[in-house]
C-alpha cells in the first residue's frame, strides 16, 4: 500500500490574487512506499518545491489531492494541517534555516516546543536525534559556531526529532561543498536505512542517482521516472552515522 | 524547551530593540503615572480647600411662603410658624450614614428685629461653626464669643452708626481697595491658617466708635465688625443662637441649616438625599455652584492629565507597532520554518505576544517607578501643602494592566498578520 498518494496535483499561482495566472504543477501524480528514498529532480524552475511544499502539507494545490498514511491532506483545517506536519513530516531546507539564536540542542527541539511533553523528555529525544547524525557533543554550539556540513546535519537532526513518518528535504546539499554535502546525504542514506521515507529534491544526479527511485519533472510535470540505488535495510544496532563531527 | 524559551532567547538576541520598546513603554507608563499622581493630588487639595470654602448644602423649612433671603437661599419668613426647623432636627443632621463627610453643621435663626428705631435682620448662629464655615470672614475688633456680644455686618454697623473710617486713614474709601480683597477662587486655595493670618493682617479701614446695642430691648456689646465681604452678611447682625431664640421668642427654633460637606469621595447629591430622608419636613439644597466649580477645576486637570498621558502611551504603541510590524518582516523565514515544524498559527502569536508583554511588563513596572519618583519630585512644586503623594498599590496593578494592554493592543495586528504567513512562502522569503 501506498505511503504517499499525489493524484493529478496542479497549482496555479497568482489565480486568487487578480494577477496573471502561472501554472507551476500540472496534472502530477505519483504514489511512495513506506521506507522508499525517492528523489526529485528537474532544472530550475520545474516545480520541484513547490511539489515538495504541497506533499509537506505547506501549500495548498490549485486541484488534485495528496494523502499521506490514508490521510487526505488538504481535507484538514489549517491548524490541523499544522499538527499534521508536526506528527507526520520533517523538512530540511536548502538553507537549514537554523534559529541563530538557538543552541544546537535548542534548535533541535523546536518541533517539540509546542508538544506538551516534560522538559527533560524533550532534550532527551533532541540529544539523541543530535547523537543519530554525530552532533552529540556540539549540543550546546550557537548554529554559527558550527560549519556548513554540522548545520546541515543539524537541520537533518531538527527533521527527524519527532520521529516523523516522512523527511522532506530540499536541495539540503545545494549551498554546500562536495564534501559537506556528502556529509549530509550520508545521513539521509542512512536514515533511510533505518526505514525512514525520504522525497529529496536535489539537483544533483549523483545524489539522486543513490535514491531508490527518481522522479524527473520538467515544466512542472513529471517527465518520467528511473530506478536509482537498491537500499538494504540497517541491521538492528548497526551504527549508521559514521561522519565524523 | 517551550515557547517562551523562544520568546526570551529571542528578546536576548535583540537587547538593544527590546531596550527601547522597555524604554518606550516606560517613558509612557512613567508620564501617565506622574500625571495622574499629580492631578489627582492637587485634585484631592483643591477639593478639600473648596470644601472648606463654605456650606454647600442649606438646609430649609418646607413651605410655599418665602420672604427672606439669605445668602442667595429663600427662607421661610420668620413670621410663619409653619414650617421651621428646629435644633434636634440640627443634631439629627449628624446622624445621617456620611455623617463622617460632614465638616461643618452650622445653625441659624434668622429674624428681624428693632435696632434703635431701625429694623436690622439678626441672625442667630454658632460662632464657632459659622467661623469653620466662612473662613474668608475678616473681624475687625473681637470675635465675639460668649453671651450678649455681636458680630455686625460692615453695611449694617455704617447703617447703625456702628463705626467710622479710621482716623489714620479717613480719605481712603471704607472698603478695602482692590489689592485688599480677597474673592473666592484665592479663599479656596487658601488654607486655614492662612486665612487666620489674613484676618490678623486685614487693614482696618474703619474703627468701631460705638460698642453697644439694643435689639429689641436688651444691650448687647458690639465684640466685631466684619469687614465688607459684598455678601449678604454685610446687612447681617450676628449673635448667638439661643440668644436670639430668646430674644425673637422661638426657642429651638432654626431658620435654616448650613453644611459644609467633603465630598471629595462622595457625591453631594448623595449627603442631600440622606439628610432630606432624615429631615422629611425640610427642604434640602446642594449650592451647586460651589460643587460644579470644584467638579469643573478638578475634572480639567484630570482630562490635562488623561490628555497627555494618552498622547505619549500612543507613541509608546506606534513605537511597540512599528518595531513588531519590523520584527515580522525580519523573522519571516524564522516563522515560515517555525509553521513548517508544526506550530500553529496561536503558537505564533504566543511567542511573538510573549515577548511583547514581557517587554511591556518591564516597561511597565520601571514606569511606574520612574512615574513615582517623579511625582514625589515635583510634588513640592505643584501643591502648597505638599500633601498627598503616597505609593498607591492601585496604581502600581494600573500601570502595569496599562502598559500590557498597550503592549498588546498595539502588537495585535502585526502579531496576526505574522501567524497568517504562508509557510511555503515564508521560508523561502529573502
Amino acid at each position: 500500500m501506498s505511503f504517499i498518494v499525489v493524484e493529478n496535483v496542479g497549482k496555479i499561482y497568482g489565480a486568487s490574487a487578480g494577477g496573471a495566472p502561472a501554472r507551476v504543477l500540472a496534472g502530477v501524480s505519483f504514489n511512495i512506499r513506506e521506507g522508499e528514498f525517492v528523489a526529485l529532480m528537474g532544472p530550475s524552475g520545474s516545480g520541484k518545491t513547490t511539489l515538495l511544499t504541497v506533499v509537506g502539507a505547506m501549500n495548498h494545490p490549485t486541484e488534485g489531492r495528496v494523502a499521506v498514511d490514508g490521510i487526505d491532506v488538504y481535507a484538514l483545517s489549517e491548524e490541523r494541517r499544522a499538527d499534521f506536519r508536526r506528527e507526520y513530516l520533517g523538512f530540511v531546507f536548502q538553507q537549514h534555516h537554523l534559529m541563530p539564536y538557538l543552541s544546537a540542542v535548542e534548535n533541535v527541539m523546536l518541533p517539540l516546543a509546542t508538544v506538551r511533553t516534560p522538559s527533560r523528555e524533550k532534550r532527551e529525544r533532541a540529544m539523541a536525534a543530535l547523537g543519530k547524525v554525530g552532533l552529540g557533543s556540539l549540543a550546546a554550539r550557537l548554529p554559527n559556531q558550527l560549519s556548513g556540513g554540522e548545520q546541515g546535519r543539524l537541520a537533518i537532526a531538527r527533521a527527524v526529532v519527532n520521529a516523523p513518518p516522512l523527511l522532506l528535504a530540499d536541495e539540503p546539499t545545494g549551498a554546500l561543498d562536495t564534501r559537506t554535502g556528502e556529509e549530509v546525504m550520508s545521513v539521509l542514506l542512512d536514515l533511510n536505512a533505518r526505514g525512514q521515507t525520504v522525497l529529496l529534491v536535489t539537483h544533483n544526479p549523483d545524489n539522486a542517482a543513490r535514491a531508490g527511485r527518481v522522479l524527473h519533472m520538467r515544466d512542472g510535470a513529471l517527465a518520467g521516472e528511473t530506478a536509482g540505488v537498491p537500499r538494504r535495510p540497517a541491521a538492528a544496532g548497526e551504527v549508521l552515522m559514521t561522519t565524523s563531527s | 524547551m517551550r515557547i517562551s524559551t523562544i520568546a526570551w532567547a529571542n528578546l536576548r538576541r535583540r537587547k538593544s530593540r527590546a531596550a527601547l520598546l522597555v524604554a518606550g513603554v516606560a517613558i509612557g507608563i512613567a508620564t501617565a503615572v506622574a500625571l495622574l499622581t499629580l492631578s489627582r493630588s492637587i485634585s484631592e487639595e483643591i477639593g478639600l480647600q473648596l470644601d472648606q470654602f463654605g456650606a454647600n448644602i442649606v438646609v430649609v423649612p418646607k413651605s410655599d411662603q418665602l420672604a427672606l433671603d439669605y445668602g442667595g437661599v429663600a427662607v421661610a419668613a420668620a413670621a410663619f410658624d409653619v414650617g421651621e426647623l428646629t435644633d434636634e432636627d440640627a443634631r439629627r443632621i449628624r446622624e445621617i450614614p456620611y455623617a463622617n463627610r460632614l465638616a461643618v453643621v452650622a445653625p441659624k435663626l434668622l429674624g428681624a428685629v428693632d435696632a434703635g428705631g431701625r429694623k436690622v435682620v439678626v441672625a442667630g448662629v454658632d460662632f464657632e461653626s459659622e467661623y469653620a464655615l466662612k473662613r474668608w470672614w475678616r473681624v475687625v475688633g473681637e470675635k465675639p464669643e460668649g453671651a450678649g456680644e455681636l458680630l455686625v455686618g460692615h453695611d449694617a454697623a455704617q447703617a447703625l452708626g456702628l463705626i467710622e473710617p479710621a482716623a489714620e486713614d479717613a480719605s481712603r474709601p471704607l472698603a478695602p481697595t482692590s489689592t485688599n480683597t480677597v474673592d473666592a477662587s484665592q479663599h479656596a486655595t487658601m488654607s486655614a491658617e492662612e486665612h487666620a493670618a489674613m484676618s490678623r493682617a486685614a487693614p482696618q479701614h474703619f474703627r468701631i466708635t460705638r460698642d453697644r446695642l439694643t435689639l429689641s430691648g436688651r444691650e448687647f456689646r458690639v465684640a466685631g465688625v466684619l469687614a465688607p465681604t459684598g455678601g449678604r452678611e454685610d446687612a447681617l447682625v450676628f449673635a448667638g443662637l439661643a440668644e436670639v431664640q430668646s430674644l425673637l421668642n422661638r426657642p429651638g427654633r432654626l431658620s435654616l441649616v448650613e453644611v459644609s460637606a467633603l465630598c471629595k469621595d462622595c457625591p453631594v447629591e448623595d449627603i442631600v438625599g440622606q439628610i432630606a430622608q432624615k429631615l422629611p419636613g425640610a427642604k434640602v439644597s446642594a449650592l451647586q455652584q460651589a460643587v460644579r466649580a470644584r467638579a469643573e477645576a478638578v475634572g480639567r486637570l484630570t482630562q490635562f492629565g488623561a490628555a497627555v498621558s494618552a498622547v505619549v502611551l500612543l507613541i509608546a504603541a506606534l513605537l511597540i507597532f512599528t518595531t513588531t510590524t519590523g520584527a515580522v518582516v525580519e523573522r519571516t523565514k524564522e516563522i515560515g520554518v517555525m509553521r513548517a515544524v508544526g506550530f500553529r498559527r496561536a503558537h505564533i502569536v504566543k511567542e511573538m505576544m510573549l515577548e511583547v508583554l514581557a517587554v511591556s511588563a518591564l516597561g511597565g513596572a520601571l514606569g511606574w517607578a520612574a512615574g513615582a519618583a517623579a511625582s514625589w519630585a515635583l510634588m513640592p512644586y505643584f501643591s502648597q501643602t505638599g500633601r498627598g503623594f503616597e505609593v498607591d498599590p492601585a496604581l502600581a496593578g494600573l500601570a502595569l494592566f496599562a502598559a500590557l494592554a498597550v503592549g498588546a493592543l498595539s502588537s495585535l495586528y502585526p502579531t496576526l498578520r505574522a501567524s497568517r504567513l504562508d509557510p511555503s512562502e515564508a521560508v523561502r522569503h529573502v
